[in-house]
């Protein structure tokens, strides 16, 4: 057993309000700047559609993520040795610009400088890499809320194993259903961006778990961008570099959680700490895929476990560290309650993101909108859902829809029970059963209510204690003296000059 | 000398500076070690242009190589003719290969808008000098047929004596001048690597090969010799420190230089132009004349008994004239109530300065240090701060013929007539005789 902890995330999709507030946070701290104006760190999609970029999903196309060979072997879809240097210089693989959207801004100075009139002036968009106009064809969120549909969600990947009467009936417009998915580098325990570096400058750091690319060492050969399964590798076409998510490493370090967790306007984000069994990464994302889910979950150690604090206390992670994974909401989320599952486990990376899929798009189906109360009836709506079971098992679970299923129950459940509390037309028999066959107890239905709904930032956010003044306090030097720099270990400072 | 400098100097210049630049590159700026690919901003030329264009490059540098590397094994292949026309068959392929991925990349860069606007000048520059290269490259595979066999005794032995730091350009001295042009061209291009993209050579990712699929780094458990945070301090001190010492040599400098330019100019003396040192001259000429004046007017009274003062006539009895007398002190000349010269030295007793000339209420006043003197009796008035009188000195009247008419000693002890009313023909002198006795 090869203990080591990482800070993981939770998403709560029926939080989602799709604000985007998140996405401006990390582009006002991090993507302001040119060449990084195209990305985003942190994006959210409206599902069903093709996202970004342009159905990122399809790894036909951009042959990112792991796949099993013949021999039961975990390989790059991208590359292997012998192709790797010939696609240094041309790489089929990579998404261009035309794929994400080209940034523009506008002219401002053509409603100062135009002539005297009868029409009132314009700013013209011009295109941020080439500074001429710009005709617009897409841009960030183009397809946001399903607008341009049905063009956009008829491309969704996902939607592929949905039957063709399925899929027109999910398109309609009367039926018409949406879902929000809010999507950062998911900072997996297998990354294949690691894997597929020529440079090796992308790293996973050690006490964290948080991918990085360094960028003294980045080389620019973007092997890494179309590696990445989840498209959470950008190219910074004026550096020559590549860039990804920090997960607000500087932030976390200070004992703050990252700048789209705090911003988050619908609380739905949760950070903890997971202890994993790294040994035990490869074997366990070799599984078939309807079996991923569960092989991912079972990589996951119990804080709890006097021999997992023994074997983490062995690899150098300090019972502080082990107190942050015993309080982790994340913990809780994906093992003790089972309601968060990882996006696209079928990539096979392992990613260190979950999330608790959309109940109410689900639960509207049933009876124009309001909730079925009928406790025999309750769950057999799922199997008619109007987002189907089949859709986000595609997102979710690798096409289980069982563990979908699961996690639709438990949380119906909840709010069976927070029903009959509130409203009081539901007898105390029924709620019993519901949660009976939910497979949760009440205490934890509880549990799950006071997490989901009454959270505070500080039962959101546990933060792990890697704060940068602890480490600076066993190198004996003074906090006055190392306040310019960032960084766990050894660290340089930002320095201009001489 | 032109050789020389090409085929020696350049190269040295050149590898010199890639390799020094690059170094310092690496260590100061990593962060610009990049390839700057540019497909991202456009995939379609791109793929045709940089396939064709590494994949025929590589094959040339290989080519190009191997014959340096193990000159032996080359000549002894070389010389199997199926050999030789297969390897200089592959080159021009290679080389054409190469050629249309340049240009092709070329056209993109300046045609392409997107593409454009990641584009710098050392691009441009480093894309052309590419074109010339492989251009003048084919151009010697056709015009000088068989490289591959006649480079182990031209170019080989030359890029070794270059090697072995004991340059020999008298190997290619005979060659054409294309493969001449082909070496200075690869000079320029070792000159260039460093200050453009093309450093990305220096990191073509082999490590790839061998190294584990993950990598996982523990920063809090990185190597640190010093301790990451004195390290930090040690470097910021350095910084300072330098800073400082630049700032304070550069002042010392500065000051220095002003210092010596002072010194120097001092040595030099002042620059003048014509119109000041003409006037110097004048001034000079002006105080020589003087000085011969007054030893013309020395020799006068060492040789002559009688020296001519004035007319009698011209005497006035209210301004003195001014005279030379025998000792070449200044002395004045008077007429006085009767009608005869009066003359008295003019070097006030007190410290010698010229007693002014104009006469008032009998007296005349020495302009230092107010001394009035008595005319008539030379005395000093009282309180002044001359105590000794001013001698009167022995005159002597002459008339026109230069007969003696009557003369008055310093004492005043007269001699002869005197007619006044022809008195005013007679010139008044001063005669050795009185000095003498006197």
């Amino acid at each position: 057993m090869n203990v080591r902890a990482h800070v993981s995330m939770v998403f709560h999709l029926d939080k989602c309000i799709g604000c985007h507030t998140c996405s401006v946070a990390c582009k006002n701290i991090w993507t302001d700047r040119p060449g990084a104006e195209y990305m985003w760190w942190n994006n959210v999609e409206t599902k069903p559609g093709t996202g970004y970029p342009t159905r990122w999903e399809d790894q036909l196309n951009y042959k990112g993520g792991w796949e099993l060979n013949d021999k039961r072997e975990l390989k790059l879809r991208s590359q292997n040795k012998s192709n790797y240097f010939q696609k240094l210089f041309y790489n089929p693989n990579q998404p261009g610009l035309d794929e994400y959207y080209e940034p523009w801004t506008y002219r401002y100075s053509d409603l100062i400088d135009a002539p005297e009139g009868h029409d009132q002036p314009t700013a013209r968009p011009i295109s941020q890499i080439t500074g001429e106009d710009i005709d617009i064809q897409a841009g960030p969120n183009w397809d946001d809320d399903l607008g341009g549909s049905p063009v956009y969600a008829e491309n969704d990947p996902n939607l592929d194993v949905l039957t063709e009467d399925e899929r027109r009936v999910l398109l309609e417009v009367e039926q018409i259903t949406m879902m929000y998915l809010p999507r950062i580098c998911n900072h997996c325990a297998n990354p294949s961006c690691v894997a597929s570096c020529p440079s090796g400058a992308l790293y996973k750091r050690g006490e964290d778990g948080i991918v990085l690319v360094n960028q003294d060492t980045c080389r620019g050969w973007r092997a890494c961008v179309a590696a990445c399964p989840y498209k959470k590798v950008y190219y910074n076409w004026k550096t020559g570099k590549s860039e990804k998510c920090i997960l607000c490493y500087p932030r976390i370090e200070t004992g703050q959680p990252p700048a789209c967790f705090h911003s988050c306007v619908g609380r739905i984000r949760y950070m903890g700490v997971l202890l994993y069994d790294a040994d035990r990464v490869e074997e366990a994302m070799k599984a078939p895929e309807e079996s991923l889910v569960e092989s991912q979950r079972s990589v996951l150690l119990d804080p709890f476990d006097p021999a997992v604090i023994a074997g983490a206390e062995a690899n150098g992670i300090s019972p502080k560290f082990v107190e942050a994974a015993q309080k982790s909401p994340v913990w809780n989320y994906v093992m003790k309650w089972k309601l968060a599952l990882p996006l696209h486990p079928e990539f096979r990376t392992l990613p260190m993101l979950y999330y608790v899929p959309p109940l109410l798009p689900v639960s509207g189906r049933a009876g124009d909108g309001i909730y079925e109360q009928n406790a025999s009836e309750f769950f057999s709506s799922l199997d008619n859902a109007r987002l189907p079971i089949r859709y986000l098992a595609s997102l979710f679970s690798a096409g289980n829809e069982k563990a979908v299923h699961d996690v639709m129950k438990r949380q119906m459940a909840v709010r069976y029970y927070k029903r009959a509390q509130d409203v009081d037309d539901v007898s105390t028999e029924k709620v019993r059963a519901v949660l009976r066959e939910a497979g949760i107890t009440e205490q934890e239905a509880e549990e799950i209510y006071r997490m989901t709904t009454l959270a505070q930032l500080n039962d959101r956010y546990v933060m792990p204690p890697i704060q940068r003044e602890e480490n600076i306090a066993g190198s004996g030097c003074s906090p006055e003296m190392c306040k310019g720099s960032c960084g766990l270990g050894a660290i340089t400072a930002p320095a201009r000059g001489l | 000398m032109l050789e020389q400098f090409l085929f020696i100097g350049l190269p040295y210049i050149a590898f010199a500076i890639m390799v020094v630049v690059s170094i310092y590159r690496y260590r100061v700026q990593r962060f610009t070690y990049t390839a700057l690919g540019s497909q991202f901003l456009e995939g379609n030329q791109l793929r045709w242009g940089s396939l064709a264009w590494h994949a025929g490059i590589l094959v040339i540098l290989i080519g190009h190589l191997i014959p340096v590397i193990a000159p032996g094994l080359w000549k002894a292949l070389a010389s199997v003719p199926a050999f030789l026309i297969t390897v200089e068959l592959m080159g021009i392929i290679a080389a054409f290969l190469s050629l249309t991925g340049l240009v092709v990349l070329f056209c993109r860069r300046v045609a392409s808008a997107r593409v454009s606007a990641v584009t710098s000048t050392a691009d441009l520059l480093l894309l052309l000098l590419l074109i010339a290269q492989v251009l003048v490259g084919i151009s010697v595979a056709s015009g000088a047929r068989w490289g591959a066999a006649w480079s182990a005794s031209t170019t080989t032995p030359y890029l070794w004596s270059l090697a072995t730091l004991h340059p020999q350009t008298e190997y290619i001295t005979g060659l054409p001048p294309t493969v001449r042009l082909h070496l200075v061209l690869a000079w320029c291009i070792f000159l260039i690597v460093p200050f453009t993209r093309l450093v990305h050579v220096f990191s073509v990712p082999v490590a790839y090969l061998w190294r584990p699929p993950q990598k996982v780094v523990w920063t809090t458990r990185l190597p640190q010799p010093m301790g990451a945070h004195t390290m930090q301090l040690a470097q910021d001190t350095r910084r300072y420190f330098l800073r400082g010492a630049l700032g304070t040599a550069g002042a010392a400098f500065l000051l220095s230089v002003g210092a010596l330019d002072r010194l120097g100019r001092f040595f030099r003396g002042p620059a003048m132009d014509q119109a000041h040192q003409a006037e110097l001259l004048q001034k000079k000429l002006q105080r020589l004349e003087l000085a011969a004046a007054e030893r013309a007017l020395e020799i006068e009274r060492i040789e002559k008994q009688y020296i001519f003062v004035a007319q009698l006539s011209e005497l006035s009895d209210k301004d003195g004239k001014y005279f030379t007398d025998y000792h070449m002190r200044p002395a004045l000349a008077f007429k006085d109530a009767s009608g005869l010269p009066l003359l008295i030295s003019a070097k006030c007793t007190h410290l010698g300065c010229t007693v002014a000339s104009t006469m008032v209420g009998g007296r005349i006043l020495c302009p230092c240090h107010v001394s009035w003197f008595d005319v008539k009796t030379g005395k000093p008035a009282p309180g002044a701060p001359a105590k000794v009188p001013l001698p009167h000195i022995g005159w002597v009247l002459m008339d026109a013929q230069g007969n003696l008419v009557a003369s008055q000693g310093a004492t005043g002890e007269r001699a002869g007539e005197i007619d006044m009313a022809q008195a005013g023909n007679l010139g008044v002198y001063i005669a050795k005789q009185f000095e003498e006795t006197a």
